[in-house]
């Protein structure tokens, strides 16, 4: 029989690995419409906990209130982001310099340092130093199943993820929007031709995209009860990798990846000091980009 | 190939902005320094020297051979921990860990480089900042051997073979000699055929490789090489501060070594210089204003990439200026043997 710590560790790492899939899925959108990557997506992931927390502090809404503004402020954010960061360096609309390098690389430039501008205001207006939620907030309180105690937290994240997922899906195979995102991402110029607005689809990726980020920024926020302007850094770098390891434009494959990270990040805690846990995610990125430089899922070559 | 063929102004000449600016950096702050005598202008001439090699020795590998790096201030922690380590459990002497320590950054950056140089540009980017991440892990949890986040005191302070050079003047005359010597070598690697090399690599790779360049060589050594001077930095800021923190070397340094490079120009050694002077003196000026240090490296890192792409002295004039002043060392497409100096 499984140690029920197992299981425990399991059921953590799992709803882990769903907050990071969400940043995830921003990473890989963006990067799959426009080829670049988008160092300012943790920073979204903390506006999204800043907002939850000024509204909780504000008034005292449900807790869906709360993943409601959330997902405005990530909109908002997405939105502006792409029209700060990214917009001014797309001079030209031709397919070459969509995906060129010196576009790809003054926008991760640019967006690297609009995340540092970001961070440091939020630490200009918030302080440097965590802000704790309030105690009824917090999502925390265990529920016994079996020989097993979880939180509501496990469930409510991996709830809510789950519902954005298949909105998701819904949106990207459904909608006239999602359509056009998918055109897009497989060729900007035929996308172009055929009468879509390029420059339309890429912010609706962004605003996508950052609206899951920001979604992740909350409810990890509301998970561990700590907010604080740097916190967007680390998972960022985690959800970097999911994507890197699904293979750069596959969505279930940077989710499958994401849930790969945080199970076997949750369980690296058994053995190593919590310190030492995320080496876990620099090691496999190493190892992926060494071994599978194509992703684990990348082979299959299915884009958004 | 006799120099008197080229049509190259006389020698004299160019030597004339190196000599000033030596003269600037030898003569003239030192007595600023010494007229003012305050500890704290010591201080940040010293910081301001570091960045400077800092961001050099980053110019090397983002600037010239097109490799975006992420991770540099973690070599420049393996340098400054190098240092500290030797001196405390071996008591060695700032004359041994000096050289030692840009050895020892070299080291693990080579071992680290042979199984990612085959990566480019954000494979690259990303490795290396997974790389910086590692490294400042053991920085911050062995605590056995680094002593963690609580750091290490460095009782030793800067000497030349025993001779104490601890002043406040001395201390900036070994900043400023190591560093200027370390900016030289520098130059002229970034200046010569084998620069035209690395630059062949950021401009098209897999033609360069077709031409014969080794790429995945000179990638190694252009990555090991900045290592190696980041290590020396780290040496010297160990020795200059006498304490020494993980939070020194955490992945915002590395952005801002990047962002120095970025400001002066990707590609150009003076722009390297002045873009370490602007952001480590522009937020010291405004301290009076507020704690806007990293706010000012975001602003003006974006600033200068959407109005200035090219930075504040691009590669373009830079290298043009370089070729004034080295005059006649410098040859120009004569006979097969390309464009540099030899």
């Amino acid at each position: 029989m499984i140690d029920p710590y197992y299981l425990q560790q399991l059921a953590i790492g799992l709803s882990l690995g769903m907050t990071y899939a969400l940043m995830a899925i921003g990473f890989t959108l963006i990067f799959g419409v426009l080829n670049v990557v988008n160092f300012a997506h943790g920073e979204v992931y903390t506006l999204g906990a800043f907002a939850g927390l000024v509204l909780i502090s504000a008034t005292a809404p449900p807790i869906f209130a709360v993943i409601f503004i959330a997902l405005a402020i990530g909109a908002m954010a997405g939105f502006s982001l792409e029209r700060i960061a990214f917009k001014p360096f797309r001079r030209f609309t031709d397919e070459a310099s969509l995906k060129s390098r010196a576009m790809r690389e003054s926008t991760l430039l640019s967006s690297l340092a609009v995340s540092i501008v970001v961070r440091e205001a939020l630490e200009i207006v918030f302080g440097s130093q965590m802000r704790s939620v309030p105690f009824e907030y917090l999502i925390n309180t265990p529920v016994r199943i079996g020989p097993v105690i979880l939180v509501t937290g496990d469930f409510i994240i991996f709830g809510v993820a789950a519902v954005m997922l298949i909105g998701l899906q819904y949106l990207l195979t459904r909608t006239r929007i999602g359509l056009s995102i998918r055109a897009v991402s497989n060729n900007p110029l035929g996308a172009k031709y055929v009468g879509i607005d390029t420059d339309r689809t890429i912010i609706m990726t962004f605003v996508v995209g950052s609206m899951m980020g920001a979604a992740a920024g909350i409810l990890t926020g509301l998970y561990y009860g700590a907010i604080f302007p740097a916190m967007g850094f680390v998972p960022g770098i985690k959800a970097f990798v999911a994507m890197v390891m699904g293979g750069l434009s596959s969505i279930p494959g940077a989710v499958i990846c994401a849930l790969i990270l945080g199970i076997s990040e949750s369980m690296a805690t058994t053995f190593v000091s919590s310190g030492w846990s995320d080496m876990v995610a620099y090691g496999f990125l190493i190892l992926t980009l060494i071994f599978f430089p194509n992703g684990l899922f990348g082979a299959r070559r299915e884009r958004v | 190939m006799n120099v008197s063929d080229l049509s190259a102004p006389p020698r004299g000449r160019g030597l004339l902005i190196p000599l000033l600016l030596a003269l600037l950096v030898f003569v003239g702050l030192p007595a600023m320094l010494a007229g003012f005598d305050r500890g704290y202008f010591y201080q940040i001439a010293n910081l301001a020297l570091i960045f400077i090699l800092l961001s050099a020795s980053m110019h090397l590998v983002t600037g010239v051979a097109g490799l975006l790096h992420l991770g540099h201030a973690a070599f420049y922690g393996v340098g400054a921990y190098t240092a500290a380590l030797l001196s405390t459990k071996f008591g060695l002497g700032f004359t041994v860990t000096l050289p030692l320590s840009g050895v020892v950054a070299a080291l693990i950056a080579f071992l680290v480089a042979l199984p990612t140089m085959r990566l480019v540009s954000i494979y690259f980017a990303v490795a290396t900042l997974a790389i910086g991440q590692m490294l400042y892990l053991v920085m911050l949890n062995w605590v056995e051997f680094t002593k963690g986040p609580n750091g290490i005191i460095v009782t030793k302070g800067l000497e030349l073979f025993g001779f104490s050079l601890s002043g406040r003047l001395a201390t900036y005359y070994t900043v400023a000699t190591v560093v200027a010597l370390c900016v030289l070598a520098i130059g002229r690697l970034s200046h010569s055929y084998y620069g035209n090399a690395l630059r062949s690599i950021r401009e098209d790779d897999q033609c360069a490789d077709a031409m014969g360049v080794s790429t995945a060589r000179l990638k190694m050594e252009a990555f090991t090489m900045s290592a190696f001077f980041a290590g020396v930095a780290g040496s010297l800021w160990a020795h200059m501060t006498g304490y020494i923190s993980p939070g020194d070397f955490k992945f915002s340094e590395s952005i801002l070594i990047l962002a120095m490079v970025v400001v002066g120009g990707l590609g150009s050694l003076p722009g390297a210089v002045i873009g370490a002077l602007l952001l480590i003196l522009l937020p010291e000026g405004l301290r009076a204003f507020g704690d806007f240090r990293n706010i000012m490296v975001g602003l003006v890192m974006f600033l200068s990439i959407l109005l200035l792409p090219k930075g504040l002295l691009g590669e373009v004039s830079a290298l043009q200026l370089a070729r004034r002043q080295l005059g006649a060392a410098w040859r120009n497409t004569v006979k097969g043997e390309g464009i540099g100096w030899r």
